[in-house]
Order: C-alpha cells, then structure tokens, then sequence
C-alpha cells in the first residue's frame, strides 16, 4: 500500500497539517447544518484529505464507505437525447464526482445529478430530515454553462443538499459561485510541515531517515505534501538505507518537460520546432494535461532565460495558456507558444551576441 | 495500300482550305475574291507538295498516333469541311498573288521538312495579307505534328527538369508548384512531377511589371516555339507564357530542334541554355519579344527591317536551307491534277449530311464511330476488345471443361468495370467495342430503376426492370446451344453503378448474382471505382481505368471537330480549351459548340476568358490544395481562389497546413542570413493556426457557421500568405511531400490512452484504498506505481519480486491491462522502456502468478464496477457526431458493432428480471455453489477485460467464456446477477 493513502488522516483530529482548518471545520457541523462550502488551494495542500475527514465528521464511518459507480445518465434535450456517463463515489449520504470529466456537456450532469440527489432526502437516525452532500471535483474546470446552471440549482435545492466544491484556483470559479460559498483556503503546506510529515512517517514505518534528506525531498516537492510523500517512498523503492546525498529521481514528465526545454534553448530552427512538436505529442498521448505541460515548460524556460526576458515570455505563456482553454487542439497553442519563444529568444540572442 | 494512299492525298488537299478559311477570315474581306476559281490550280500544286513531305515528315514523328486507323477519319471530317467551307466563304477565301506565294512555298516546305519555323516570321512582316494566309496553313499542318512531338518530349523534359532542378537549377518549367495542376491536363504525370518543382527557388522579375506589355496581332507569333529559361526581366514566367499564347505561339517546356527561340534575358548556363546552343537556337531577350510583338502591330516599315534580320539569322542558325525547299518546290505540279479531280467530286453529297447533322448536339454528332477514334486510352479499348472477343469462349465453352480452369486464370472476371472521370468516353467505348465485335448492347443507365429483382413470379418480369436483367442474363442459353452465329450476342452495358441511389436498393448485390450467373458479358461503367458502394463488385469484375487524354490529343480532336464546323480555332486556343475543362471531351466539345454560336473564329484570349468563369469544378483533394496554398504561386491566387482552396475540406486541410506549415521557406522573406525573419514568420503563423482553432470551437459549439471563412482565413490562409514559398525536408530521409496531418491520429491515441488511464483509476477508486483524481493519478502516482511494478522485478530474485508485484496489484486492484497501461504511458520516446531489464521469464511469471492469485480469490468490487469503455465508446460516437468534441475518437468499426451487442444485450438486462436469468446460468453451468461462484467471479473479471476487447481484440473472449451460444449476452447478466448479489 503506497504510503500517501496508508498515512492518509482519516479523521480531523488526525490531521497533521492544517490543524487550524480542522479545527473550524469540526465546529461548522458541529451544529447540524453546515453551508455550501468551496475548497481551494494549489495540488497536494490536502483538500480532498480535508473534505473526506469532514464527510466522516458529519456522517461517520459510513461516508468512507462509498461505492465506485460507473453511471449513466440519459438526458432529453429537446430534439435529441443525450447520454453522459460518469464514474462516482457514492454513500448513502454523498455523492463524489468530477463533472469535468465529460467535457463540455458538464452542465447536464450538474442539473440532473443535484435533482436526482434531492428527490429521495435521507431520514437521520432521529427522524430528522438530513440532507446529502455533493461533492464536486475540478469545478475550476466546469464550463461556464456548468457553472451558471449549478448557481441555480444551489439555491434551488439548498434545503436538501450541501455541495462542497474542491478546485486549485478559486479564479476560475464564477464569481456568483463563490459568493454562495464559504470560501476555505488551503495553504501548500510549509517545507518545515512536509518534513515533519515525512519524520512522522519514517518513524512510523520504522526508517532511518538521514537529518537533510527530508528536507531535500521537501525541497524538491514544490511543497505539495503528496508529492513529497511519493518521493519518499520512491527513494525508499530505489534506494534504502537513505544516504543524505542520495539522488530524488524526477518525474518521468518533468524529465522529459526539462529536455524539451533545453532543445528550445539551443537551437530556434523550423527544425527545432518541428522535433519539439513531436515530443509535445508525446506527453500529449501520455495522458499529461497541457496546461501543466505549458507550465512546467515555462518553468523550466525561466530557469535557464536571461532576466530581462523573463517577463516577456511570462506574459506569452499566458496568453496561449488562455487561449488554449478556449480552443481545442491543445497541441495548435502549444506550439505557437514554442514557436513564439522561439523567436524572441533568437531575436534576443542575435541582438545581444550579433 | 493504294487507296490509303489517295485518301491521305486527298485530306492533305483539303487541309489547306480550311486553314484558307480561318486565316481568311482573319485577314478580312479587304480583299475581294474575284479569282476563285483560278486561284484554286494554283494552291493546289503547292499542297500536293507540302503533302508529299508532309506525310513523310508526319511518319516521321508520328508514333503517336495511330496513324492509319486514325486516318480514315480524318479524311470524312476534312470531306465535310470543303463544302460548308465553299459555301459560306467563298469570298473570302483567297487572295494569292502568285508571286508572292512563290516565295511563300519555299518557306513552307522548310517548315514542314524540319519543323523550324523562323521564316514565319518574314510572313508576316513583309505581309502581305494573302501572305501571311499562306504562312499560317503551311503552319498548321506542320505544327500538328509538331505538336504530338512536342507533348512527348515535354513531359520528358518536365521530369527531367524536375531533376536538374533538384540539384540546384534555377530556371523553370510549367508544372512547378501551384501551378502544376493547371498546367498539366496529363493526369498521368501527377504529383510527382509536379512536386519536384517546388524544390527550386526562382527569383522575382528584377523589374517587375516596370515595363508596358505590348499589344500585337493575334497570331503575330504563330509558328514560333518558345522555351523560356532563367528570370525574365520584367515578366513573371507565367505571364510570359500567357503572353506568348495569346499572340499564337507555343511554348514548351525544354529545347528541342523544333524550338525557334530560347526566351531569356540572362545567360544562366542551365540545362536550357547549353542545349539551345549546341542545337543553334537564337536567344531572344524579353525586349527582343515585345518588339517582334510591338512589330506586328507598328509600322510597317520599321519591323519589317528588324525582323528581316531576325530572319537572316535565324536562317543561318538553323542552316537548314532553301535548296531544299526547292528541290520539294519542283515537285509540286504532279499531283494537282489529282487532287481537283477528288475534290469536285464530293460537295453536294457532304452538304445534305451536314444539314442533316447540323440539328444534333456536337458530342453526339462527333461521337467516335470506330473504336480507334476514341481520343486516348487506346490500350483500355483494347483490353475491353479483347476480353469482350474472348467471352463466350472463355465462360461458355470454358466452363464445359471444367470449373478448375476458370478459377485458375487470373483474367477470368464475367465482368468488366470501367471507371474513370466523366466525359472521357467510357459508355462510348464500351458501345463500339459492343458493335464492333456484333454484339447487341443493351444499355441500363441510372435512369432505369434498378433495384433488386423481385423474386416473386406472379410480378411476372414486366414489372421490374431487374428482372428483364435477370431474365436476360440468364436466358442466353438457348441462344449459345442452336446456332449462335445466327443469333444476336447480347451484352449488358450498366451505366452509373456508381450511381445506385436509395432508389436502387439492393442494386449491387443483385448486379453481383446477375454477373455469377450471367450468360452474357456484363460491362458496368463508373466514375468512382473506390466509391464504398462498389467495393463488393470489385471483386467480380476485370478494373479497366479510363485517363484523361493529354491536352494535345484532345486539342486533335477538337481541331477536327472545329474544322467539320467551320470553326476556325488555332491549336493553342484548343489546347488551352482541352486543358480548361480537365481533360472531359464532351465537355470541351459543348463549349466549342457554345462558342461556335457566338464567333467563327476562336482565339486563345477567347478562350481563356470564357472558361475562366465556366471552368469546371474540380476535385481538389486537401493536399492539392495545400501545395496550391503554398507554393509559389500561392502569392498570387486571388482571395476567393484560397478560400475555395482551403474550403474544398474545410476540417482536412487546416490539419495539413498545421502538420507542413513549418517545411516551407517563406519567399516572401529575402534575406535572412540567420532565419530570423523565418522564425518570426513562422510564429505568426502558428499563432494564426491557433486562432482558427479557437474560431473553430465557437463554430462547433456555438454553431456560428457564419464564421467558417474566418476560420479558413486564420487557419489556412494566413499562414500560408505568410509561409509560401519551397518546401525543404526537416529530417533526413523525409519525403518532400506533405505528410497527412498528424493531429487526428495523435488525439485518437491520446483519447485511447485516456480510456486506459480511466480503468485504471476506477480500479483504484474501487479498491477503496484512494481517493484521487485521475490526472493526479497520472501526474504524480504514476511514477510510484511504475517503480513498485518493475524495480522488484529487475532487483530482487525472481519469487520474492513476483509476490511483491503481485500482491501490490491486488492490493490497489490493478489488472493485468492496466499494469500494461501504467508501461505504455511511461514510455517516452528516447527514453528508456521501463520494461527494460526484465528477464523474459520472470515477466512470465508474474502473468502466472498473477492469474493463480486471480483464481484463489474472491470477487472484487473492482471488478463489478462496469468500465467506462464499454459503453462510452458508443457514446461518445454520438457525441461525435453532432458535435465534434475533444474527445472525439477514431474507434474501429469493429469495435462499434461490438459494443453495440453488448448494449443490447444489457438493455434487456435491465428489463427482464436478472434473478432469473441467474437462475438460468446456474442451471446451465450445471456446478456447485463454490464452483459457480468461481466462475462469476470468472466471468466478473473478464468482463473487466471487455476495455481491451474495445480497443482492438475484438470479440476473442466472448467466445470461450461461453460456449452455449449466446456468449456476451449470458455473461453479461451473470454479471450482473453476481452483482446485485454482493450488493
């Protein structure tokens, strides 16, 4: 069993991290009734941890139980009929979902899923009328349509259900969403908190853990707790005992994201462009989101460019990112951005070195 | 032999009147005509000559036509051409001074000895009218032969030139890049050919429309041939060529002796220019053309001393003499008599055929009346000859023998299809080799309904028209066993196959039992031969291919045509028509018609001018149209050109332009010492791309239609106004052609991948052990899983890793398809394959080890979660179809049906009651408990393999899970069962 589900906290006392947070969660269901509730925070701050800790809070053991479902919905739009289909975790009091994962039909899931859930209420054990909570992943990703329709049925349908909304940038989130929402935000967890966590779990597993290597690992996790605890049982897959020194083996993506870079860097040609296309394509069959392949190439772009450059192409990796959301053939934008670097930094390079 | 030989004689006199004729016309009724009858002696003794050694030059060069059978023809058309001719244009017809003609023979019997025209020239020049009247028959008789020549050697030169171009060339020929398709009705040559030019750089004109282009007489350049080498001063090369066109001359692709100017303002000492100059070919600047043109058109006076020169020199050059041409001058006079006494024979016979003609539409009037005459394909005809001549022997008396034999030879099909691009003369074909061979044709065409015959009898046969097929088809036997000789042969001619609509249900299938059981030869005619709809027929029938004929055969044919009618239309005009509507003779013979109502004479403007509107809408498939797009030519299309360009496949070519845009060197982009400007040119571009891409989504989702041009605007156009240019290979090996766009195969695999990824992550969702998003899964989990997969493998001893892997899968209910899954997607191209390292045995192992832990095991709820796969794929084809999404996936067909099955199966599932259908299964599995409970769970787990199956194994498990029968149906609702159970 991989460590980051072993060391999972399954409770809110249990949470190492954001005791805080858990803290004020425990008293918001203290009293029966909780709001609709938004999470967000960048990846690995422990979101989806803290929403599974809150579902066990309100509902007890019986929320960790749920069933993966893979279901299907048929829905009737006028002249056509639409079939949608969806994997779910479901309990008798919650449903998980991610309605991104349909695509741009997200919307009709979100209307049919939320009527669904508040035709049969649920009768708590005192014979009060409980509610069902939704709980929706990815909402940053929702399309417009998808969004707006969800404010509706919020309030529509406020007395028989809760949603909690999970996303990494609450920007994306329609403003009216957010106002419906209590808004909680999850830090990264500092280095001092990873290394604490990665401690607790060396301890716990009964690891030597050199004093430095977790803060090495801390260091090279970008401060996502998730990614520093599969570090560290991947190092512990590579290599035991840990030497201080020992070397973190970077993500099979990110490898292949800094290599790109690096081609980038030396040489600005059609040629170039054209091979870069390939290994673009590459990560792109590999199932690597393009949003993270832009960003991470940009990161590793910024690592290596000249300051005076850096804003520039800041400001261009924007601009395809945006435009990458709003069309379609991620590939088409990554390339743009590619070749467009591709020219300034030659441009540069000509005005500088001649 | 002997009567051959007097007809030839006999066209050759006729000839000339036609050509008289159209030239008179031209030259105008200034001149009255009172010595008609008196000038006629005199052309005479003359044309005999040029005949005598016409013919012999003809032969000469005449491989390709088929001269003698070809001849006969000939002869009627010219036959019909004198009387009109007589009646109409008496007037004008001729105005000789015999002097001058004198001079004018000697020059003419040069031409025809060797094809080297200079003196056309002097004709003009010093012209008098009836002069240059003259010139132009000696002209037209000469230049047809030339003509074919000339075809032939320029297609070798173009793939000659294609070569030396490669290698760094500079000059030009017409097929190169945009323009290839226009220039070259050949179908044959094609790409390749054409694709070669793009690979050579030619600069722009120094002086780029600096200088007024001359206006001259029409025909001032009639008889010359052109070759054009090199950047011309201020003339772009297809503006050169038009120009040359337009004034009557010809232009060609490569010197040859035949070639009376090398048209190039610098010497480049290319290929051309050395061979013109071993050959002795003048070199003529472009200010030496506009001047002869300017000359035809300007005093008199000035040009005539000018071209006198040229004259001179030419002359000298060729040194092909005068003495020659009058040692033929001396043998003029014997064969005159000869030919008045032929010609005064005929008139008022010819004069009622052609009033009575005169009423049928032209492609029907001149349709082909012997096999021979069909313009082109010449080798096709013959095939169909053959097998036709050789049916009833081979399937009648052959199938006697014996059925071994007929299987055994390749070319035993009962059946022959044609196919080929309308208007190239399939059906005619097919008729006349029908008659020929004394067969009676009957002709079922798309306007007969031709559905599947109707079995029943009490319709009788009158009813359908497939049953008159059916009877006809099989009622021959009577015929074959009495006398078949005196019995008509019948063959069956079906028209249009390709044009089976939903009126003809059943229409294939039932042509394809007709052709099995057919007594008679069945020719089916189609234009498309790889329309999904004939595929099933193909197999039955002998695929003969019609092409289109070359532009010099059909400006032949057209000629003669013209001249039958009285038209008078220069070779260059007609072969510009032939090249206008694409190689369709019948349409080109309907626009002559068309033409012949408004003007007598028809010139190469005229020409060029109607059809430029009229023209025939080809099919341009995507990647002909991105070369247009992107050649060099690609500056100067007009807008509404490019967007019927990138329009002809609106989601095609986008991808194509993306996939290439990068291979091209922009030629707007002079100087670029270090591909800046390139690099600059092509971000432009490929933000360009992307903005078509996003106005594509707003066209898909949104359903803006009206933004289609925009989107063709940002995606195809733009780039390519910015990038055209010559194409260069990115990598070694490459092909210089344009790949396919990649993107549609790229997010196929990646919506597969994605498939895979699902599984996977509802896998580990089920095993209740995590609790993550999928793309975390991929992201961040990956690596992990991957290490705890394979390091065991590659470090521990064998049992230990084995049983660590294994129990890890089990642990997150990780399949066997889904270890492979978390390989494929880690693999990266140049990295290394995580497999790598791993004994071929221990993988073996782990498979056993894996599939022993499978057995001993209870069911999972992992393995009751039903994949999205399965139905999703079906789904998201729905999708697909009404509105393109992200997801969009190329499936296999295969996999479709597939799915399809198990959706119904699982409907009626989910009607019926899934307890009985479980009491069934036991019943019929005839096991105890334990046992059955195995083999749900069995059952269970291979339904979890049904994603595989989905992506390409086909229905392999369906077949030994059950063996009762119903295979997926049945397993499906143990499934089921099973699941409501543990539920």
């Amino acid at each position: 069993m991989l460590w980051v589900d072993k060391y999972r906290p399954k409770t809110l006392d249990q949470v190492i991290v954001h005791q805080d947070i858990a803290l004020n969660l425990k008293k918001l269901v203290a009293e029966q009734d909780c709001p609709h509730l938004l999470f967000y925070g960048p990846s690995g701050s422990g979101k989806k941890t803290l929403i599974m800790a809150l579902l066990r809070q309100i509902f007890g053991p019986s929320a960790a139980k749920g069933k993966v479902e893979n279901r299907a919905w048929k829905i009737d739009v006028g002249t056509r009929s639409i079939d949608l289909e969806l994997t779910t975790v479901s309990s008798t009091n919650h449903v998980e979902l991610c309605p991104s994962d349909v695509g741009f039909q997200d919307r009709y899931i979100v209307q049919e899923i939320i009527k669904e859930m508040a035709k049969n209420r649920p009768i708590d054990t005192k014979g009060k009328r409980g509610y069902k909570v939704l709980v929706l992943y990815e909402v940053d990703k929702l399309s417009r349509e998808a969004q707006h329709s969800l404010r509706r049925t919020m309030e529509k349908y406020s007395s028989y259900c809760r949603l909690i909304l999970c996303c990494n940038s609450s920007s994306k989130v329609t403003e009216a969403i957010r106002s419906r929402c209590l808004n909680v935000r999850i830090n990264s967890p500092t280095d001092e908190q990873i290394v604490k966590v990665l401690e607790f779990i060396g301890k716990k597993e009964g690891l030597q853990v050199p004093s430095g290597f977790a803060a090495r690992i801390a260091d090279k996790s970008q401060r996502s707790l998730r990614r520093a605890i599969l570090l560290f049982e991947t190092c512990r897959v590579q290599q035991y005992p840990f030497t201080v020194n020992q070397a973190i083996p970077p993500m099979d993506w990110e490898e292949y994201i800094s290599e790109i870079a690096s081609d980038v860097m030396r040489e600005q040609s059609p040629k170039r462009l054209f091979q870069v296309r390939g290994k673009l394509y590459e990560l792109l069959t590999n199932c690597i989101p393009p949003e993270i392949i832009l960003k991470r190439l940009l990161y590793e772009l910024l690592r290596k460019l000249d300051e005076e450059l850096k804003h520039e192409i800041c400001h261009w990796a924007a601009y395809y990112e945006h435009r990458m959301h709003m069309g379609q053939k991620a590939i088409f934008h990554l390339e743009a951005f590619v070749a467009k670097f591709m020219s300034i930094y030659k441009a540069f390079l000509i005005a500088t070195f001649g | 032999m002997a009567s051959q030989q007097q007809r030839d004689i006999r066209k050759w006199l006729m000839k000339p009147h036609d050509k008289d004729k159209g030239n008179g016309n031209a030259v105008k009724p200034a001149q009255s005509s009172p010595n008609k009858t008196e000038q006629k002696p005199e052309s005479k003794p003359e044309m005999t000559t040029q005949r005598g050694q016409e013919s012999s030059g003809r032969r000469k060069t005449s491989k390709y036509f088929a001269a003698d059978k070809q001849e006969p023809k000939d002869e009627k058309e010219v036959e019909e051409l004198p009387l009109k001719r007589k009646t109409q244009s008496s007037g004008e017809k001729s105005v000789k001074l015999p002097p001058s003609k004198k001079v004018h023979k000697v020059d003419e019997s040069e031409d025809d000895d060797d094809f080297v025209m200079p003196n056309k020239k002097s004709n003009y020049v010093d012209v008098t009218p009836s002069k240059k009247l003259k010139s132009s028959t000696g002209r037209g008789v000469a230049q047809k032969s030339v003509n074919d020549d000339e075809g032939e050697s320029d297609d070798d030169d173009g793939i000659k030139d294609a070569d030396s171009l490669k290698s760094g060339g500079r000059s030009h020929s017409r097929g190169r890049g945009g323009r290839g398709a226009s220039t070259n009705p050949s179908g044959g040559r094609g790409r390749g050919g054409g694709r070669g030019f793009m690979n050579f750089d030619r600069k722009d004109p120094p002086h780029k429309g600096e200088k007024e282009v001359p206006e001259g007489a029409p025909d001032c350049l009639a008889g010359l041939t052109f070759v054009i080498s090199g950047t011309l001063d201020s003339l772009e090369r297809e503006e050169a060529e038009d120009l040359i066109k337009r004034h009557g001359g010809r232009v060609t692709g490569s010197v040859s002796k035949k070639t009376n100017y090398l048209l190039c303002d610098e010497d480049i000492e290319g290929r051309k220019s050395s061979k013109a100059k071993e050959l002795g070919t003048p070199f003529l600047s472009e200010d030496g053309l506009f001047d002869m043109i300017r000359a035809s058109k300007g005093t008199k006076g000035s040009s005539q001393n000018e071209s006198k020169e040229s004259v001179e020199e030419a002359v000298s050059v060729t040194k092909k003499g005068p003495k020659k041409a009058e040692l033929k001058g001396n043998s003029l006079p014997r064969d005159v008599a000869h030919k008045s006494s032929t010609e005064t024979l005929e008139p008022t016979k010819l004069k009622e055929q052609a009033v009575g003609e005169s009423l049928l539409s032209w492609t029907e009037k001149y349709r082909p009346k012997s096999p021979t005459d069909i313009v082109g394909n010449q080798s096709v005809v013959n095939q169909l000859h053959n097998w036709l001549k050789t049916w009833h022997a081979q399937f009648l008396e052959g199938g006697n023998k014996g059925k071994g034999k007929k299987q055994n030879d390749p070319n035993a099909k009962k059946a022959v299809l044609l196919s080929g691009t309308p208007g190239i003369g399939k059906t005619t074909s097919a008729k006349l080799v029908a008659q020929m061979l004394g067969f009676q044709a009957i002709e079922v065409n798309a306007s007969d309904s031709r559905g599947k015959a109707d079995a029943k009898i009490y319709r009788g046969i009158g009813g359908s028209n497939a049953n008159c097929i059916k009877e006809l088809v099989s009622n021959e036997a009577l015929g074959v066993d009495m006398d078949r000789s005196k019995h008509p042969k019948t063959v069956l001619i079906m028209d249009e196959v390709d044009g089976m609509s939903a009126g003809d249900r059943g229409g294939v299938a039932d042509l394809i039992a007709s052709i099995k059981i057919s007594k008679v030869p069945i020719i089916c005619i189609c234009n498309d031969r790889y329309s999904q709809k004939l595929k099933s027929l193909l197999n039955y029938c002998l695929l003969l291919n019609f092409r289109k004929p070359t532009k010099q055969q059909m400006a032949k044919r057209l000629m003669q045509v013209a001249k039958a009618e009285g038209l008078q239309a220069n070779e260059i005009a007609l072969e510009e028509l032939a090249e206008r509507v694409n190689g369709d003779m019948r349409m080109a013979i309907n626009q002559l018609q068309y033409m012949s109502l408004s003007m007598s004479i028809i010139k190469y403007d005229d020409v060029r001018q109607r059809l430029l509107n009229s023209a025939k809408d080809e099919d341009i498939s995507p990647f002909t149209a991105v070369d247009k797009l992107f050649g060099f030519g690609g500056g100067k299309l007009r807008m509404d050109e490019r967007i019927d360009l990138s329009m002809s496949d609106p989601d095609l070519v986008p991808l194509i332009v993306q996939e290439n845009y990068i291979n091209y060197r922009p030629c707007s982009v002079s100087k670029d010492d270090d591909g800046l400007k390139r690099m600059r040119l092509v971000a432009r571009a490929a933000e360009s791309i992307a903005d078509g891409d996003i106005i594509n989504v707003q066209i898909r989702r949104n359903r803006q239609w009206q933004l289609s041009q925009i989107s063709s605007l940002s995606s195809c156009i733009i780039p390519a106004a910015l990038m055209h240019g010559q194409r260069e290979t990115l990598e070694p090996g490459e092909r210089n052609f344009n790949r396919f766009g990649g993107w549609l195969g790229k997010n196929s695999t990646t919506g597969k991948n994605l498939r895979l990824l699902e599984n996977l992550h509802v896998h580990l969702l089920a095993s209740r052990e995590s609790n993550l998003g999928r793309e975390t899964l991929r992201l961040e989990y990956f690596p992990v899983i991957l290490k705890h997969l394979t390091d065991p493998l590659r470090l521990l001893p064998k049992d230990e890793a084995v049983e660590k892997v294994v129990q890890f899968m089990t642990y997150y209910s990780i399949t066997q398809e889904d270890y492979d899954t978390v390989v494929e997607l880690s693999k990266f191209q140049g990295h290394a394959n995580p497999l790598d390292g791993i004994a071929s045995t221990v993988k073996a192992a782990l498979t056993r080890a894996y599939k022993e832990e499978n057995k001993s095991r209870m069911v999972r709820s992992a393995d009751l979660v039903p994949l999205p796969g399965i139905k999703k794929t079906s789904k998201k084809r729905i999708v697909a179809a009404v509105e393109p999404s992200d997801d969009a996936l190329g499936e296999e067909n295969g996999d479709l049906l597939a799915e399809k099955e198990e959706e119904s199966f699982s409907d009626t599932d989910e009607l019926g009651n899934a307890d009985k259908k479980l009491q069934d299964e036991l019943q019929s599995l005839k096991s105890k408990g334990i046992d059955v409970e195995m083999e749900i769970k069995d059952i269970a787990h291979s339904s979890a393999k049904k994603t595989p199956a989905g992506r390409g194994r086909g229905g392999s498990t369906s077949g030994e899970r059950k063996p009762g029968g119903r295979g997926r149906g049945g397993s499906g609702s143990t499934e089921k069962a099973g699941g409501k159970r543990k539920r």
